[in-house]
């Protein structure tokens, strides 16, 4: 790798000291757009000093290698300097989705023994209600106070104005630890995936060869900084390449967005299926008012992109969308189209790099040649951003991986000029606008709802967020208004898990069908739900 | 109860924060967790608590809790 120098794999060295020798030091990291549309630039030698700073803040609380540290953050810059400072002391960072709710909170910071975590004002209220059962959590580190609340919330501001601007990185071996995402699974609570420095090698590579990254280009991926494309694509990629970056605070909004673009000279735009949906709901002559003739390429990831929107993007845009797939797992982009093979719409492309062996596997963990024929997706394993293990759940880890292949839980066929298709999950984990969130998280926080007996999640298919959720509950005799409760059932995951598991329908029904093993038959549900047929019904157990 | 004081209810329990206050000129950038999904939870709860409905064009129209509450106003008047 061209910017590794004597072995320094340290992920915080390469985004930004690396940059300032290699002559960026001047040179805008990123320009951070609030949602009022002021507007605050960084160079890379402005990273460099932030992020040394925050290094060493953590080193005055007594945080050492290999501790956990968490942001719950909106897009500010401090959840960058946080980021990138944190692995400079060899200390693992990990993101908070800012919408997740006290539930999704308490499962990440209790699994995690998270020591320190880095919050705002406006949500330090949610951590609050936890705290008292966050043992481990020693300090809350809040970015808009200037006075420390107690001995444990502390003023960001005032730490580092206490600490010293220089900060020298060891040498990091390629599998330190550095990143860690919670992703749901199909069963138990959201699992710890743990990433290692040597995780920059593929985020680089796929940055420049799939996303056409070069230190000309000014990029925009509106990923937040909660899911792993806001770490691996709004992070690490970028800014290992010396790539200028914008980042904007506010909510979508299709007028806000195309102006961004149009103002900024956005050339490379990375965004999610959803996103690109929503914006086809606005008139064709919107599209006109705007000038995006700098932007020269249109990427996507999370859901499968539809051909509905590639044709749109081609007629409305004149752009072509290339979508990409990777997993919080694969920690970087695994297959992808990009500008130089002709895009299929609808398809997933192919193996993003030499170094990545995506193959299509049978049950029987035999080869399934192509073309078409469906099976399992997996990736041979020892990629080079392959993750490390879930954190306190190594069975789980090993369970991952048959015959040196990582199973991907998702299925998938190729077809005869090696361009691979999405089919579906093979479990029931629901992708809805491209978070994934397993219906049993949904299914135990809904029983927390006192009115609720049982409960079941499944997943729909939607057009804006390819899948929704509906949930189904059994509830308790005389609960009054049936719609109030409903909207109760609603507020209560959203709020608790989070906004992301907001479901789009709400039904009461008499008994939530189990087969003989008490096992949920979410099928079942959800063939009634659509008006299909469910399938093979002999093993329900109670319907 | 006005329908500013029942809107300023329906904020908190969407939100779940009893220290909201909204006003007129409140948008989704004055409210920490406003983004789309809430915004439809929003919407439903309004829509049962008053007993009314919103067109799918209406609800782009709205840029701030002003008119969000103008058009609750005119659509409980007829």
């Amino acid at each position: 790798m061209e910017l590794i120098n004597n072995s320094q794999f340290n992920i915080g060295y390469i985004c930004s000291k690396l940059q300032c020798l290699s002559g960026r030091a001047d040179k805008t990291a990123f320009k951070f757009i609030t949602n009022k549309f002021a507007e605050f630039e960084f160079s890379f030698n402005d990273l460099e000093i932030n992020t040394n700073k925050f290094a060493n803040l953590l080193k005055k609380i007594g945080i050492v290698k290999g501790d956990i540290i968490f942001t719950l953050l909106t897009k500010s810059p401090e959840q960058f300097f946080s980021f990138i400072g944190s692995l400079k002391l060899q200390a693992i960072i990990g993101t908070l989705f800012s919408n997740f709710g006290e539930d999704a909170l308490y499962d990440r910071l209790s699994d995690s023994r998270a020591k320190v975590l880095i919050t705002k004002k406006s949500l330090l209220k949610k951590i609050l209600k936890i705290h008292h059962n966050l043992p481990e959590l020693k300090f809350i580190i809040v970015t808009d106070i200037e006075e420390d609340i107690s001995e444990n919330i502390l003023s960001y501001g005032k730490l580092m104005s206490q600490v010293s601007e220089k900060f020298e990185v060891e040498v990091t071996h390629p599998d330190t630890p550095s990143v860690i995402h919670y992703t749901s699974g199909s069963t138990g609570k959201p699992k710890g995936v743990l990433h290692a420095h040597r995780s920059i090698l593929t985020q680089q590579m796929t940055s420049r060869e799939i996303l056409k990254l070069n230190q000309d280009e000014k990029y925009w991926c509106t990923a937040d900084q909660g899911w792993v494309t806001g770490t691996s694509y709004g992070i690490i990629g970028p800014w290992s390449l010396g790539v200028t970056q914008i980042h904007f605070e506010g909510a979508f909004n299709a007028a806000s967005y195309l102006k961004l673009l149009e103002k900024e000279k956005v050339t490379i735009w990375y965004t999610a299926p959803t996103l690109l949906r929503m914006l086809m709901l606005s008139d064709e002559d919107f599209y006109a008012r705007y000038d995006l003739s700098s932007l020269k390429h249109i990427f996507s990831v999370g859901e499968p992109l539809n051909p509905k929107v590639i044709d749109w993007s081609r007629s409305v845009l004149n752009k072509e969308i290339y979508d990409t797939w990777f997993q919080t797992e694969t920690g970087a982009i695994m297959i992808a189209n990009r500008p130089e093979m002709p895009v299929k719409p609808g398809s997933m492309g192919k193996a993003a790099l030499p170094e990545i062996k995506p193959a299509i596997l049978s049950k029987g963990n035999n080869c399934l040649e192509p073309p078409n024929n469906v099976g399992n997706l997996c990736i041979e394993k020892g990629w080079s951003s392959m993750f490390l293990t879930y954190l306190n759940n190594a069975g789980t880890y090993d369970g991952k991986f048959i015959n040196g292949y990582y199973y991907t839980g998702d299925e998938a066929k190729m077809d005869a000029d090696g361009y691979f298709w999405f089919i579906g999950r093979s479990d029931d984990v629901i992708n809805t606008a491209g978070h994934l969130i397993s219906p049993f998280e949904i299914e135990s926080a809904m029983l927390e709802v006192p009115e609720v007996l049982e409960a079941a999640a499944v997943a729909v298919p939607d057009e804006i967020l390819f899948e929704a959720i509906v949930v189904f509950a059994k509830v308790k005799e005389d609960v009054g208004d049936v719609e109030e409760l409903k909207l109760k059932i609603r507020l209560f995951l959203s709020n608790r898990l989070s906004t992301v598991a907001t479901p789009k329908d709400v039904v009461i029904i008499e008994s939530i069908p189990k087969n003989k093993s008490g096992k949920i038959m979410r099928r079942v549900l959800k063939a009634g739900y659509l008006g299909t047929t469910a399938g093979d019904t002999s093993t329900i157990e109670d319907f | 109860m006005s329908v500013s004081d029942e809107l300023n209810k329906i904020f908190r329990e969407v939100f779940d924060d009893v220290s909201i206050t909204v006003n007129d000129s409140t948008t989704a950038d004055g409210i920490e967790g406003w983004d789309s999904l809430s915004h439809i939870n929003l919407i439903v709860v309004i829509e049962k608590r008053f007993g009314i409905k919103f067109s799918a064009k209406e609800l782009l129209t709205f840029k701030n809790v002003g008119d969000l509450k103008v058009a609750i106003e005119q659509k409980i008047m007829r």
